[in-house]
């Protein structure tokens, strides 16, 4: 049944390719619409203002919200702010305004204690940390004239939610992170089953895509939902041309796989440092819906930016599996996955199936990048920073395959959020190790994979 | 162009800290890359538990220096069982999944809040080096040698210290591959299945090798805490295996001389490229025609990514490296 001439891959491939590009492009249009205005400008620094000889305290008073790990300040008005001196003598009083600033006067530079009093802080608004209500200024710290102190409000993620709360938004968190890390493992997985290739360079694929949409969306001033889908595409060629470039070149000189995964490990080197030279080491923001309110479902925030691309990457994902199941090339594709020998006997062109699994995995790895990008900023290193829990995905859903990439990449993203109730943030990555290890101990072969030695 | 400067600096990096920390950590990476045929990415980890194992003899445990050994021994130990149980029987790439995730979660567990009181956090660990000053027989600040070879007399003892470990070290390689466990080491990477049928247990000597690599990387990561006074997590992120082994291509695989010679090769190279980049963009961004090709602060970038290129082009073009022997060439024995 795979015998056949493969112009009719090709053909078909390119039909889902458009289905994926005119479904992004229509997604993209709705977080367009509906992408609410921007939320309050974060308070400027107005310290100016003050002549000499007059000495000021400028309490600022900002609700943090945590949006991916991404601090959301919104300015805090109404709330009382006392100077003291160490002893407790009062020196001024104020109420922040609505810039959440206020400013009191003091006579000298002294040792002063800060207090806000959180009864006046409005409703559903807790001071992060509740030891911090008195701050002090010490006389070798105030410098300049003015010296300024800040208090935070906000979801310490302990005050103002209930447990069921706090894990319904953690998995909420989980699908996006699960949904984006399937997308880029798909490429991936598939390269592995079909050249035999780890490619360690896969997390710089996923970098250029947020890099590119970042130049299109920012230096170019292209809104997203225009440069998208042709960022997608260059992902796509993007990975093409790593393999036209590098790995056909170096398989056709006999050059084994362990030798490639290392050339991998030097391309990633390279290119990483490539990204780092011409985009800074830096964390940026792409300007398209950037800032937007969240929206509640039930206790669970989200912006409409990040429904939307998860909306987006479901139908994206389901998609990519549908055409793996029944598109002839997606079976051609699991066929060389499978065993290249074998279907090389069948009829099937490898090379062209190579060709296509890296121009796919690439656009797939552009698209969960520019994802990525909108969730969080984009930086340098994003890939790389996510390619550990790429292969996590992968080896749970079995090296090579495609479902198992997205079944793992779900999982993991998931896991890997919820842990984060019971473990720091900075540490939420380190369950993955522990799945990834009990996964080989247990069934190295992964959920998909066939019970093979895989030794 | 001060060439004098930078020739100076160039011949200085060969005998350098930098290259001596990178000739330990390329030994004991060759154990388990050149002789053994295992893929660690992780040497970074290793490295980093004989660092942690120094400080937090002060840190953490408030007992003397050189506790601090055996108690990376153990660190070490914990962390090869820990890479190794899972993936030694299976395929070589796992181990280097498994490496490269391990050493990055290291990273960010000793450079975590949560374990400020373990392991310093980001700041890292300094102030547990003084029974090692003190042992020194230089006066730490006068400067002694002669030009290029000039150095301070605490960075001249560590460099004697650390080319004596080199000495030891490359010997104890060199003989230890001459033992039978060496033969049965590299029997295990042309063929393990044909190691196995002489009834051989192939996985207790691969977790033997992948110690015996860690324990040697260990010490790197030793001399490199001594030198800089202070242990820092970030100086053992992935990518300084990624440098490391590099530097092991560069000198040749499976060959004592080769992770030597290589780490001092990959330093004179590295700091040769970075101070010619770095005295053309001294007074501003290098411009020709008008369009800036570099500025100083990308000046790192450039080179380390010259480091990417070289690893490829090593790997494909001359995967023997210097010293190596094609037909020893280890990555794919199997």
């Amino acid at each position: 049944m795979l015998r056949r001439p493969n112009h009719e891959h090709g053909h078909f491939w390119l039909k889902v390719f458009l289905a994926i590009i005119c479904s992004t492009v229509v997604g993209l249009g709705f977080v367009s619409n509906s992408a609410s205005a921007n939320s309050a400008e974060s308070a400027s620094d107005l310290i100016s203002a003050t002549s000499d000889g007059e000495f000021f305290i400028i309490a600022s008073v900002q609700n943090q919200v945590l949006v991916d790990d991404v601090p959301q300040r919104t300015p805090v008005a109404g709330a009382a702010i006392t100077v003291t001196t160490l002893d407790g003598v009062v020196i001024g009083q104020a109420i922040t305004g609505d810039d959440g600033l206020c400013k009191i006067a003091v006579p000298t530079r002294d040792n002063y204690l800060i207090n806000i009093d959180p009864s006046t802080l409005p409703k559903d608004h807790n001071l992060i940390d509740a030891n911090k209500a008195q701050v002090r200024v010490d006389q070798v710290l105030f410098t300049t004239n003015t010296k300024r102190v800040t208090f935070f409000t906000g979801d310490s993620g302990v005050a103002g939610s209930t447990e069921l709360e706090r894990i319904l938004q953690r998995l909420s968190d989980g699908i996006r992170l699960g949904i984006i890390i399937a997308m880029c493992s798909v490429g991936l997985s598939l390269v592995i089953g079909t050249t035999g290739l780890t490619n360690f360079a896969h997390g710089e694929m996923v970098t250029f895509g947020a890099l590119a949409a970042f130049f299109f969306n920012v230096n170019l001033n292209i809104p997203i939902l225009i440069c998208g889908p042709l960022v997608i595409i260059l992902g796509g060629c993007f990975g093409l041309l790593i393999n036209w470039g590098i790995f056909a070149r170096v398989t056709k000189r006999g050059i084994g796989l362990n030798s490639q995964l290392v050339v991998s490990l030097g391309l990633s080197l390279m290119l990483i440092n490539i990204y780092l030279f011409l985009f800074g080491g830096r964390t940026k923001q792409l300007t398209s819906f950037s800032k937007q309110v969240n929206i509640e479902i039930g206790p669970i925030g989200i912006t409409p930016r990040d429904l939307t691309t998860a909306i987006l990457g479901v139908l994206i994902l389901l998609s990519v599996a549908l055409s793996l199941q029944r598109s002839r090339l997606g079976k051609a594709i699991r066929a060389v996955s499978d065993n290249v020998q074998l279907a090389s006997a069948t009829g099937i062109d490898t090379q062209k199936v190579i060709r296509i699994v890296w121009f796919v995995g690439g656009a797939l790895a552009a698209t969960g990048g520019i994802f990525r990008g909108l969730d969080e900023q984009v930086s340098f290193s994003m890939g790389s920073d996510l390619i550990f829990l790429m292969f996590a995905a992968i080896t749970l859903g079995g090296l090579g395959s495609a479902y198992g990439a997205l079944v793992g990449g779900f999982f993991i993203g998931i896991f890997v959020e919820m842990s984060s109730l019971f473990f720091p943030s900075e540490l939420k990555v380190a369950p993955a190790l522990f799945i990834l290890i009990t996964v080989l101990i247990i069934r190295p072969q992964g959920i998909f994979g066939r019970s093979q030695r895989v030794g | 162009m001060d060439w004098v400067k930078i020739i100076e600096n160039t011949i200085r990096a060969s005998i350098g800290v930098d290259a001596i920390y990178f000739a330990i950590a390329a030994l004991g990476l060759n154990i388990h890359f050149g002789y053994t045929g295992m893929l660690n990415f992780g040497q970074a980890a290793f490295m980093a538990c004989g660092s942690y194992g120094l400080g937090m003899t002060a840190q953490y445990f408030g007992i003397g220096l050189w506790w601090g050994i055996p108690l990376g021994i153990v660190f070490v130990i914990i962390l090869a069982l820990l890479v190794g149980i899972p993936t030694l029987r299976l395929r070589a790439d796992y181990l280097a999944i498994v490496t490269i995730a391990t050493a990055e979660i290291v990273r960010l567990f000793v450079r975590s809040v949560k374990f400020n009181k373990v392991f310093g956090g980001t700041e890292g660990i300094s102030n547990f080096s003084r029974q090692y000053r003190e042992l020194s027989p230089l006066n730490p600040g006068k400067t002694y040698g002669f030009r290029p070879f000039s150095y301070t007399g605490y960075s001249l003892y560590t460099i004697v210290i650390g080319w004596v470990l080199v000495g030891v070290f490359s010997l104890f390689t060199w003989q230890l591959m001459r033992s039978p466990w060496g033969r049965v080491i590299k029997g295990i990477r042309e063929d393990e299945d044909a190691v196995r049928s002489l009834g051989k247990n192939v996985y207790a000597y691969k977790m033997q090798a992948l110690v015996i690599g860690g324990v040697i990387g260990m010490f790197a990561g030793m001399l490199l805490a001594l030198d800089r006074g202070s242990v820092q997590p970030d100086n053992y992120s992935r990518m300084v295996t990624f440098y490391i082994l590099t530097a092991l291509v560069l000198g040749g695989l499976a060959k004592v001389a080769g992770s030597v010679v290589g780490a001092m090769l990959f330093w004179v190279l590295f700091v040769f490229s970075d101070n010619i980049m770095r005295e053309l963009t001294r007074n501003g961004p290098l411009q020709i025609g008008g369009t800036t090709i570099i500025e100083s602060n990308q000046v790192g970038a450039v080179n380390y990514m010259f480091v990417g290129i070289g690893l490829m082009l090593l790997i494909v073009f001359r995967p023997q490296g210097l010293f190596g022997n094609r037909q020893e060439m280890a990555l794919d024995g199997r």
